[in-house]
Parts: C-alpha cells; sequence; structure tokens
C-alpha cells in the first residue's frame, strides 16, 4: 500500500527524470533546435506603438508594379533589374534622411513601402524567424538570426564581423508580420548590444512575398 | 454513485485515456523546444528565468507521465502531475482570455500558424474545456487511488 511521501518521492523522481532526458536530448540536438537552459528571453514586448514609422517621402518606388507570382525557390540573385533601377532615384536634394538615427526612437516600425525603400539603400536586413523559416524563403540577402534558437547569438557575431555596422546605422529587422514578435525580440536584443537605429518591418515576410520582392532560399544569404 | 464514479473499470481507461492525451501532447514538443519557449513567453505570464528550462523539461515530465499512467505505473504520482500540470494551463489561459491576449496554445505542438485573434481565442476557449475534461480524469485516477488506500 502505497504512502503519501512515496508517491512524492516518485513525483520526484518523475521530474528527475524529466530534466535527465530533457538535458540529454538537448545535448543530441540539432542545432537548431537546441536550447540554452538559461536562455535571454525578455520579460515584455515592446508595446506596438513604440514608434510609429515616420511617414517616408514618397520617393518613386516601383511598390505598384504588377506582384510577380513569387517562385518559392528563387535564386539568390543579388537584385532583379527593375530594382537595380530603381535604387538609383534621384532623391530631391534637401529631402532628410528618412531612416536618420533618432535618439527618441531606437526601434521605429517602418510601412511596407519604407522597407522597400531601405532595402533599396542596401540596409540590411535581420530576418528573426526560425532557421526553417528563413531556409523556406526570406528577403534576398538578409541575414537570418532566429532570436529563439541557440545560434542566434554566433550570427549576431558574424553578422557584425562581415556587415560592420555601425551603432547608429540603420538596420532593418523582419519576421512573419501580424503579432509576430520575433522582429521586435531581436530588436530588443540589438538595443542592449549597443545599436541606436533598429527598422522594424511591420508586415513582415508575407508582405515581402505579396509584393514580389526580391526573395531567396536556403540556409544562408 | 461515488462507488460506480471510482471503479477499477474506468479508472483503467481513464488514467489510459489521459496518458495517451499526454504522450501525444509531448511528441511534437520534444522534437522543437524553441518553438515551445516562444510558446510559453507568448502567454506573458512566466518569469524569463523559467521559460527555457519549462521548455526543456515540460514535455519531457509530460511523456514519462503519461507513459507512467498508460502503463499502470507510479500512477498516483503521474497523475498528480498532470493535474497541477492541467491546473497551470488553465490559469494561464483563462488570463489571457480574461485580458484579450490571444495565444496560440502550445498543447500539441509549437508552430503558431497564422491565424487571426478570433481564431486563437476560439481555440483557447476549447483548450480550456479539453483541459477541464482531462482535469476531472486525473482527479478520478487520484481519487481511485485514495480510496484503495483506505
Amino acid at each position: 500500500m502505497p504512502k503519501p511521501a512515496s508517491d512524492l518521492l516518485k513525483a520526484a523522481a518523475l521530474l528527475a527524470a524529466a530534466l535527465v532526458c530533457a538535458g540529454l536530448a538537448n545535448g543530441w540536438a540539432r542545432p537548431d533546435r537546441k536550447l540554452d537552459w538559461t536562455g535571454w528571453a525578455p520579460q515584455a514586448v515592446l508595446p506596438r506603438a513604440t514608434a510609429v514609422a515616420p511617414a517616408p517621402p514618397q520617393p518613386p518606388v516601383p511598390v505598384a508594379q504588377a506582384p510577380q507570382p513569387a517562385p518559392p525557390a528563387a535564386p539568390a540573385a543579388p537584385r532583379p533589374a527593375a530594382v537595380a533601377k530603381a535604387a538609383k532615384p534621384a532623391p530631391p536634394a534637401a529631402q532628410p534622411d528618412p531612416f536618420a538615427p533618432s535618439p527618441q526612437e531606437v526601434i521605429r516600425e517602418i510601412s511596407s513601402a519604407a522597407a522597400w525603400e531601405a532595402y533599396q539603400l542596401k540596409i540590411p536586413f535581420l530576418d528573426a524567424r526560425r532557421s526553417s523559416d528563413f531556409e523556406a524563403g526570406h528577403v534576398a540577402g538578409a541575414w537570418s538570426v532566429p532570436i529563439w534558437e541557440t545560434v542566434a547569438a554566433a550570427r549576431i557575431t558574424e553578422f557584425e564581423a562581415r556587415a560592420n555596422p555601425a551603432p547608429q546605422a540603420p538596420i532593418a529587422i523582419y519576421c512573419s508580420g501580424g503579432d509576430c514578435s520575433d522582429s521586435r525580440l531581436l530588436a530588443k536584443k540589438l538595443v542592449e548590444l549597443g545599436y541606436r537605429n533598429l527598422l522594424i518591418y511591420r508586415d513582415g515576410f508575407p508582405d515581402w512575398a505579396r509584393q514580389g520582392r526580391p526573395q531567396a532560399s536556403g540556409a544562408r544569404p | 454513485m461515488i462507488r460506480r464514479l471510482l471503479h477499477p473499470w474506468l479508472t483503467l481507461r481513464a488514467q489510459i485515456a489521459l496518458g495517451a492525451v499526454f504522450v501525444a501532447a509531448a511528441l511534437p514538443k520534444l522534437g522543437d523546444p524553441p518553438g515551445f519557449a516562444e510558446a510559453i513567453w507568448n502567454y506573458q505570464l512566466f518569469p524569463a528565468w523559467l521559460i527555457h528550462p519549462a521548455a526543456l523539461a515540460l514535455p519531457w515530465l509530460e511523456l514519462l507521465c503519461g507513459l507512467a499512467l498508460c502503463l499502470g505505473v507510479w500512477t498516483r504520482a503521474a497523475a498528480a502531475w498532470l493535474a497541477a500540470l492541467l491546473l497551470v494551463f488553465m490559469t494561464a489561459l483563462s488570463i489571457n482570455l480574461a485580458r484579450n491576449h490571444p495565444v496560440d496554445c502550445g498543447c500539441f505542438g509549437t508552430a503558431g500558424s497564422a491565424r487571426s485573434a478570433v481564431e486563437r481565442v476560439a481555440d483557447m476557449r476549447w483548450a480550456l474545456l479539453r483541459d477541464l475534461g482531462l482535469l476531472l480524469l486525473a482527479a478520478q485516477v487520484l481519487a481511485a487511488g485514495a480510496r484503495r488506500r483506505q
């Protein structure tokens, strides 16, 4: 006949066994399925209205072009011709830089049109979604920093080493749009690392694909 | 009436059903701890230090307790764990429903699909009802064990 004390011991044994199994499984897991025991997980999301995107000056951006069928496995071509042309708009002389750092708003949301403009200005794009989502399709040339995976820290280091961004330089971040919060988490992480001009592409990759903008697939940018 | 409710025939089926549900719930989460950590974080209820350990250990606890119930080993301890987990799940869902914060349940998987807030709220209500049913099964197993002890 079992006693309550023995039930308690059994419950403790079940918990201990779960911890041991979790440790072993995590040790053997693929890199994109690993999770640190003491990871970085911010307690609260920044409110959605941290900063509304500054209305970008309306450049002659060809967003109105007919959306392409958006092939899922588009080759990682640097830029299509249409983009290359659009990358050289003749900016009005006295127009302020819409992506200039703002001390009050280190994290800003940007609209779809502003994201396109940022892309044309060769502002780096960071993809905060999971590795598997990135591999399925991403903004051409974007860096994968899956904020929930253990590899995120190494990817940030790699981005810093290869892109060498200045703290005040604009960095665009996106995830899946809608109520996806991964890009906000990554932005918060980058603020901790000293970056002060983070642009969150509010509508994220679904919008990018819908607009028929340059995409790539595969593990690396 | 009580005697019928706590009949060994019913207890056996309750513990197998409860165990099978938790084994099924644990398997998708075991394979993707980062996804489950995100699901837990989305509830916006748990302290930051708890999220990663919970995402790693909770699916294994669910699996081991589920297996124990299916195999009839350490049934009271396993049912007690699952009842405690169900209470936590129900509290978390209720708080987020009350404050109108739609979340993906994360009960039987980790992938947050592109669903609308209305769909998420509807799913949360169903999950709450399902958890209540599972809690009744766990209560049956625990009560039957206590009765046997008397």
